[in-house]
């Protein structure tokens, strides 16, 4: 536990704006540790204090940079950093940064290896195997099989039905055309109803 | 285990005894047709005597037309309930079912099957409990090796696609599922459910023998689906094995209603399909076991000439698939004792018409198939019944106005009510001629003369009331010989909660959906009316729950119904009190349409009914394991892991939260498009995920690299430089510490 090479003898007085801008990185740090699901307040005060001394070493060496983004930088590559480490995996397109933290979510670190993570090596075999072995497989191997639509057979009915509403489809004129007959045969056949003779049936 | 099933061959394998001979099929189509046909017969000649009698009118002919289709249409349905409850009595023992096959059968199944589940904008926390529910429920049937499962989303709101993988990789954890439940998103979810099974068959189906084809609302017991996976296993010829879902979990009175009616009355109607169909049967699209190979062969829809509405990609693709199977000689079944298989229904009637609306676009398409070749007659039979489910709304509503016209016209007319003699007569006669040319007839020929008489002292109203009484037995027989069956069967009649709350909710749904059935009638009239002038549907996400119909979102939806029922009323009371009584449960159906779409859709007068038993069904009174196991399920649920907390849901919590954007990015194809998406990434930074479109959050989404580094920039950058929404994500797992506490 604790950094041995940072006595208290090494603080300096830090003024007003200084205190709100570390305090805005510690909280930051913080936030992620429990973002990270890591509930010991120990363990995050120590690992944020961890992080926190090297943002400060480079905050000295880059000056212009806002604390808060060099102590979350510093986060950030500091898991990755040692997630690849335990995984052992080369970094493949910028995306081990989120294997890692998926493996971490499937070992159950928050559950049953906080006090492992961010820690030097030897780390317990059980926890490494278990890294290692997390991933997520979202579907297995192809096995394709093909589907291609058999063309559907129509009897004379149908093709003459669907010749004709293609021909429809493609000139809006003759579709128009249709309908507007079709009105009119509408209306001729309510006439002849309204207004035609009575049926006679024979006995 | 065999995991990679081949056949020799695309049609069925030959040399194995079909379950069911020809010859018992035909006998059995026959005698069913052959009833529903004389009834129909009987039923249109009579009517034509009546009009006869009082005088032809030019709408008699359409009217009549009318009649035979829509009492052929209530005839066919009577008779499926009547051999239904005719099968019941023959005994079990003799009724044909293809599960027997797999009856007193154990053993580990030998071939690898698959659980498929689409989902479509769905909660995704309940469908997973569902997938969790069936996994342990085939575990605890022993044959979990013999299963994979299979989350198909098709899922487009990008918070929910976030949500999806949180909660199946919950799932996995909780289960040890990695490697055995598996989710994939189709960035395009062309034609719908059917492109999204047909999707999973090209890229995984060759792992499988079967696969039992869900729906987000779906529940199917485990011991139920091993049982149709062995019969799969154990008749080759069998393409599709269909279940009865039964409705459940409804909260609403017009949910509940519906789940009971179908509890008590479906059962007849399911024992009276199976009666004719037999190996021709239909897939209903859910809850059914399907042979992957033949499937993938013949299974792909063709597109329909022209466009949509009509024509184009075929929305209602279940019956079609069933016919195309059938077609290549694969056999259709239906398990109708299949007992642990569910589904939920629309909550209220709006959203019962809302998912009418596509059931109904997509099966009037099927008039095209009506025209194919080589599809066999029960295929095109179950076509037909599906279009007239819709079309003939519009053609009641058609019967319903030219009786008014004639009514109307008959008293403009002031014609006497003279009538002639029934025409009745003179067929009896000549028919009593004809049979008294054999002397040992002689006693129907008696019989027949003693008809005769009695139509000669009939008057027009008697016809008409009998008549009317035929149709009204065909209309309530279903539901009277169900309610028979369920009092005087013990088991039935306590599983539904006693004999009263049985009566009661008999009498409840009959009267409720007498009065609803106009209403629908208009609403499905103007679908068809709206589909004729060139609408087509879009594709929405099924409501599963709501807290009931607003009286605004009723008044548009009735609206119609509820002004043609003022206009009806008025010329019905007009032309006579006689007419508007007879026409009375209409004109009140679509008066009342509004209110009880509104009453029927609250969920505290569903409880209130729940808690006196009414509108109760079995699985309510005695819940099955299954469903307790759904309501149990909880392992898509984890505090570490979720994309649903307060301030940080979907696409944020991606963006944000570490775990979530781990398993997000390790879930996108890792081969990364070359594009550059930083302006999209700082606009979205600066202006919140709010600011892009759709299609530009999904291409982000889809952009590893850009989450990635997204990720780190809400996380090391001012706050003053990105949006509020952000800050707020990135302060909700601040470890708060009370300034006061010691």
């Amino acid at each position: 536990m604790g950094q041995p090479d940072h006595s208290l003898a090494a603080l300096r007085p830090l003024n007003e704006g200084e205190l709100i801008e570390w305090e805005e990185a510690y909280v930051a740090v913080e936030a992620y540790l429990g973002a990270l699901r890591i509930r010991n307040r120990l363990l995050v005060a120590e690992l944020v204090r961890g992080i926190l001394w090297r943002a400060s070493a480079r905050h000295a060496k880059e000056p212009g940079v806002s604390v808060r983004s060099l102590a979350m930088d510093e986060t950030l590559k500091e898991i990755a950093e040692w997630t690849k480490q335990v995984l052992a995996e080369p970094l493949q397109q910028g995306r081990l940064a989120a294997r890692g933290r998926l493996a971490l979510l499937l070992t159950d670190m928050p559950g049953q290896w906080q006090s492992v993570f961010l820690t030097p090596e030897p780390w317990p075999p059980a926890f490494v195997e278990s890294m290692r072995k997390s991933y997520l497989k979202a579907g297995p191997q192809f096995a394709a099989l093909t589907m291609t639509p058999r063309p559907l057979e129509l009897n004379a009915i149908g093709s003459g039905a669907a010749q004709w509403w293609e021909t429809m489809d493609r000139r809006p004129v003759i579709r128009k055309m249709f309908f507007f007959f079709l009105l009119l045969l509408l209306v001729a056949v309510v006439l002849w109803f309204v207004l035609g003779p009575d049926i006679e049936l024979p006995r | 285990m065999d995991s990679s099933p081949s056949h020799a061959d695309s049609g069925p394998p030959t040399g194995i005894k079909p379950y069911t001979s020809l010859f018992t099929a035909g006998v059995r189509r026959t005698i069913f047709f052959g009833l529903v046909f004389t009834i129909n017969l009987a039923a249109g000649i009579w009517l034509f005597d009546l009009y006869d009698r009082l005088g032809m009118h030019r709408a008699h002919g359409l009217i009549l037309g009318l009649f035979l289709l829509l009492n052929g249409l209530l005839t066919l349905g009577t008779m499926h309930a009547f051999i239904g409850a005719w099968d019941f009595l023959r005994g079990r023992r003799r009724a044909i079912c293809i599960t027997d096959l797999a009856k007193d059968k154990t053993g580990p199944l030998t071939q690898k099957h698959v659980v498929v589940m689409p989902v479509y904008n769905e909660d995704i926390v309940k469908v997973c409990g569902r997938v969790e529910a069936i996994y342990r429920s085939i575990e605890a049937a022993g044959q979990l090796d013999a299963f994979d499962f299979y989350i198909l989303s098709d899922t487009t709101n990008l918070d929910c696609w976030v949500e999806e993988e949180v909660a199946w990789t919950n799932l996995c954890r909780r289960l040890d599922g990695f490697g055995k439940i598996y989710y994939r998103r189709r960035r395009k979810n062309e034609n719908r459910k059917a492109g999204n099974i047909g999707d999973f068959v090209r890229n995984w189906g060759g792992h499988y023998e079967a696969m039992v084809v869900l729906d987000a609302d779906s529940l199917m017991d485990g011991g139920d689906i091993v049982k149709m996976a062995r019969t799969m296993e154990l008749y080759p010829r069998l393409g599709i094995l269909q279940t009865p879902p039964k409705l459940i979990r409804g909260g609403s009175v017009f949910t509940r209603m519906q789940q009971f009616a179908m509890r008590l009355y479906g059962p007849l109607f399911i024992r009276g399909l199976n009666y004719w169909q037999l190996n021709s049967g239909s897939y209903w699209g859910h809850n059914a076991i399907i042979r992957v190979q033949p499937f993938s062969e013949f299974c792909e829809l063709p597109a329909l000439p022209g466009r949509e509405p009509f024509g184009g990609r075929i929305l209602s693709h279940d019956f079609v698939e069933a016919a195309l199977m059938v077609r290549e000689g694969w056999e259709v079944w239906l398990a109708w004792d299949i007992v642990g298989t569910y589904e939920e229904a629309p909550p209220t009637l709006v959203d019962h018409l809302k998912r009418d609306r596509r059931w109904c676009q997509g099966n009037l398409q099927h008039m095209w198939l009506v025209f194919a070749r080589k599809f066999p007659l029960p295929s095109r039979v179950h076509l037909f019944m599906g279009i007239m489910a819709y079309l003939g709304s519009p053609l009641w509503f058609l019967f319903l106005a030219f009786g008014t016209w004639v009514a109307w016209e008959r008293r403009k007319s002031d014609l006497s009510d003279l009538t002639v003699v029934s025409r009745l007569f003179e067929w009896l006669d000549k028919l009593a001629a004809w049979v008294g040319q054999w002397p040992s007839l002689k006693p129907v020929v008696t019989q027949l003369h003693h008809l005769r008489d009695l139509t000669l002292k009939m008057t027009t109203n008697d016809q008409a009331l009998i008549l009317m009484g035929l149709v009204a037995t065909m209309l309530f027989l279903p539901k009277i010989l169900a309610l028979i069956g369920g009092v005087l069967h013990g088991p039935t009649r306590r599983s539904f909660g006693g004999a009263i709350p049985l009566i009661l909710g008999v009498a409840m749904e009959l009267v409720l959906s007498m009065f609803m059935a106009p209403a629908i009638m208009i609403a499905h009239t103007f679908m068809i009316l709206g589909m004729v002038m060139g609408a087509s549907v879009s594709w929405g996400n099924q409501t599963r729950e709501t807290d009931g119909t607003g009286w605004g979102e009723a008044v548009a939806v009735h609206g119609p119904a509820f002004i043609a029922g003022v206009l009806w009323t008025a010329l019905a009371l007009w032309i006579g009190p006689s007419f508007a009584l007879w026409m009375s449960p209409i004109l009140l159906g679509m008066l009342l349409s509004i209110p009880l779409s509104v009453f029927t859709s609250r969920v505290r007068y569903g409880q209130a009914l729940k808690k006196r038993k009414l509108f109760s069904i079995p699985e309510e009174i005695n819940q099955p394991e299954i469903m307790t196991l759904a309501d149990n399920a909880q392992a898509a649920v984890d505090a570490a892991l979720t994309a649903r907390a307060a301030g940080r849901e979907g696409v944020i919590a991606a963006v944000v939260d570490p775990y979530v954007n781990g398993v997000h990015v390790s879930l996108l194809d890792a081969s990364d498009p070359d594009e550059d998406h930083s302006e999209l990434a700082e606009k979205m930074l600066k202006e919140g995920p709010g600011a892009l479109k759709k299609d530009e959050l999904a291409n982000i989404l889809y952009h590893g690299p850009s989450v990635l580094a997204m990720h780190r920039a809400v996380w090391s950058r001012p706050f003053d430089t990105l949006h509020s929404s952000w800050g707020k994500a990135v302060e909700s797992y601040r470890i708060r510490t009370e300034p006061d506490a010691v």
